[in-house]
């Protein structure tokens, strides 16, 4: 009985430390979106609100400014006062990612239901899409470099209009759907591999048509799956970095682009608005990441590991 | 199925119904939208790539029609760049080292929590946040960590009981183990809870047999939950290890490369050519390279998997 507790004593100072490993970093970028720029970095570290330092909003106030005259006493960052407003990045990024996670999970979902019933584009077809999440994203994004920056130039003058695909949302929303179609399509073949085909063959032998049979029968099983790979694919879209980089700017700019923004400047970073930023970013997926919290394996693992 | 001369509204919508109701439309109509954006959207900026990494281009200077012709004078450079094997050798170092302790922390958190007790919940709660805040972010929350006058270097302090001032990211040294240590970081997370499931998966009867006929903890577990457990390994080794080879989100926000190019990895090798340097046709000729290596991995990835799942399906009820 003794040997027991102790082991349940270990185990909890293991996993505990293991915890403070991994609060530490999300404790001092909440701590340091509510400090003001003398309080940043100063030595010794400042650790307690209230005792060490006075927490204040002014980060907070300064990403989601809206206009008007700021307080006074801030004289010394107003210069990079336009600079932090998040409301544009905040803009892009919804849209961007919203119509291109909800295309993706459309489209995959149909190719899904044909590859699971009918074996379409053969047996290899499901790990011949899988090459394309494989692939280095940098490798992707010097030919669509190339291409993108080509499209204008070579259909100048199209039917009257300018056909554009760098640093706009068409652009990044084409290939958002294109690297995230594996995922969807792995997922879904998992949650409709489970919907049995008895099922559809029942409607069918009553009548029923294929489209009936799907809307009817197959699509209220796997709606709640349809939403977690909705919500998966939307968190990578959230959170991917380097085709915004390379294929946006300055006129398209999404929330990960605008954090590094800051990152490279020479001249005394301005930690507080950063982290204001980097938490008001991860507040939206740390949520949706919990509420599919049972599906993550299944999605990092393409559906092969599908509890 | 041909619609009557002049079709009203009501009786064209008739007519898509039943052409959907038909059993040969959802066999092809899925493929078709995914194979054009694939083939418009992959495939023909892939053959472009090949034409332009032949020529001599820079973006600064017009347009690639008027670019002289380079043959492969591209890849020869890229093949003999000390820069470019380097940022190759340095890739795969980083990801050796960063899947190897996710995978050893992973595991081992996930034979401390698999089975039920007490607050069990929470900790498995609290582990997976790491994996949900964005590369970004966590490369961002890390220099800033690892300010010289930072929080990190406060802790060494007190526990050391000397005044630490460690300058992670002017030394190359340190530079390379905080873009290690930020990986771990965030992607312990995964492995833990791959095999976490993979492990609470197992079926209970060999198990139980086997402490039946007198096994102990340790052997049942290296004779019989091991090899369970193969599949569910080898696919999280697989994941973690073509995620890792892709590291770019760690170091452009840590490091930019540096200090020097300690950091450059692959990734970063080819964006600082193709944006910063400007250097197209050397950008596009090296990302084929890469391409041709990692077709490698790849297929050998896809391979691994395609195997072990057909084993997991095997196991499966």
């Amino acid at each position: 009985m003794r040997r027991g507790r102790v082991a349940a004593g270990l185990r909890h100072a293991v996993l505990g430390a293991w915890v403070l490993v991994v609060l530490f970093p999300v404790f001092w970028m909440v701590l340091t979106s509510f400090k003001d720029a003398g309080d940043w970095v100063s030595w010794p570290t400042r650790w307690a609100p209230f005792v060490d330092f006075e927490p204040t909003l002014l980060n907070y106030r300064q990403i989601f400014y809206i206009g008007g005259t700021t307080q006074s006493g801030e004289l010394r960052r107003e210069a990079a006062e336009q600079a932090y407003v998040i409301w544009k990045g905040m803009a892009d990024s919804v849209v961007i990612v919203t119509i291109a996670s909800v295309a993706s999970l459309l489209l995959g979902s149909a190719l899904a239901y044909a590859i699971s019933r009918f074996r379409t584009g053969g047996r290899n077809y499901p790990y011949t899409i899988l090459t394309i999440r494989m692939l280095p994203p940098i490798v992707v994004a010097i030919p669509m470099l190339i291409y993108y920056t080509s499209i204008p130039e070579l259909f100048a003058n199209l039917g009257g209009a300018r056909v554009e695909f760098f640093d706009t949302y068409s652009g990044l929303i084409l290939l958002y759907i294109a690297t995230t179609l594996p995922y969807v399509i792995w997922m879904m073949l998992a949650f409709i591999d489970e919907v049995p085909r008895e099922l559809e063959h029942a409607a069918r032998l009553m009548g029923a048509g294929r489209l009936s049979t799907i809307g009817k029968v197959v699509f209220p099983l796997v709606a709640s799956g349809m939403t977690v790979t909705l919500l998966f694919v939307f968190i990578l879209n959230w959170s991917e970095f380097l085709l915004a980089l390379t294929l946006s700017q300055p006129k398209v700019l999404t929330l990960p682009v605008l954090l590094n923004k800051f990152q490279s400047a020479v001249e005394g970073r301005l930690y507080g608005p950063q982290a204001a930023i980097g938490t008001v970013v991860t507040i939206p997926v740390v949520i949706l990441g919990f509420l599919i919290q049972k599906h993550l394996v299944k999605g990092f693992s393409f559906g092969m590991i599908r509890r | 199925m041909a619609p009557t001369s002049t079709p009203k509204d009501s009786e064209l919508r008739v007519t898509l119904r039943q052409w959907l109701e038909r059993e040969s439309v959802f066999r092809v109509l899925p493929l078709l939208p995914v194979q054009l954006l694939i083939l418009s959207l992959l495939a023909v900026p892939f053959l472009l790539t090949i034409y332009i990494s032949l020529l001599r281009w820079r973006i600064t200077r017009g347009f690639w029609t008027a670019a002289p012709w380079g043959g492969v004078t591209n890849f020869v450079e890229a093949l003999t760049d000390e820069d470019f094997l380097y940022a190759v050798l340095r890739t795969f170092v980083f990801a050796g080292f960063a899947v190897a302790f996710e995978l050893l922390i992973g595991f081992g958190l996930a034979l401390l929590t698999y089975r039920e007790f007490r607050g069990r919940r929470v900790y498995l709660t609290v582990f997976l946040i790491p994996m949900m805040i964005i590369p970004v972010v966590v490369g961002y929350d890390f220099s800033m960590l690892l300010v010289d006058t930072g929080p990190l270097n406060s802790v060494l302090s007190v526990l050391t009981g000397q005044d630490v001032r460690i300058r992670w990211m002017s030394d190359y040294r340190t530079a390379q183990v905080a873009v290690v240590l930020a990986d771990i970081w965030q992607w312990t997370p995964l492995t833990f809870l791959i095999f976490v499931s993979g492990l609470s998966a197992l079926p209970p009867e060999p198990i139980k047999a086997a402490r039946v006929m007198g096994a102990t903890r340790g052997q049942v577990f290296r004779h019989v939950q091991l090899p369970l457990l193969k599949p569910v390994i080898v696919i999280a080794v697989v994941i973690r290890a073509m995620e890792a080879l892709k590291i770019f989100d760690m170091p452009m926000l840590l490091t930019q490369g540096g200090p020097g190019n300690a950091t450059e990895t692959l990734s970063i090798f080819l964006w600082r050519n193709a944006w910063v340097f400007n250097k197209i046709s050397y950008a596009a000729a090296a990302s084929l390279l890469v391409l041709v290596l990692f077709s490698g991995v790849i297929f050998l990835s896809i391979w691994l998997l395609k195997r072990e799942r057909a084993q997991l399906e095997e196991v499966r009820p």
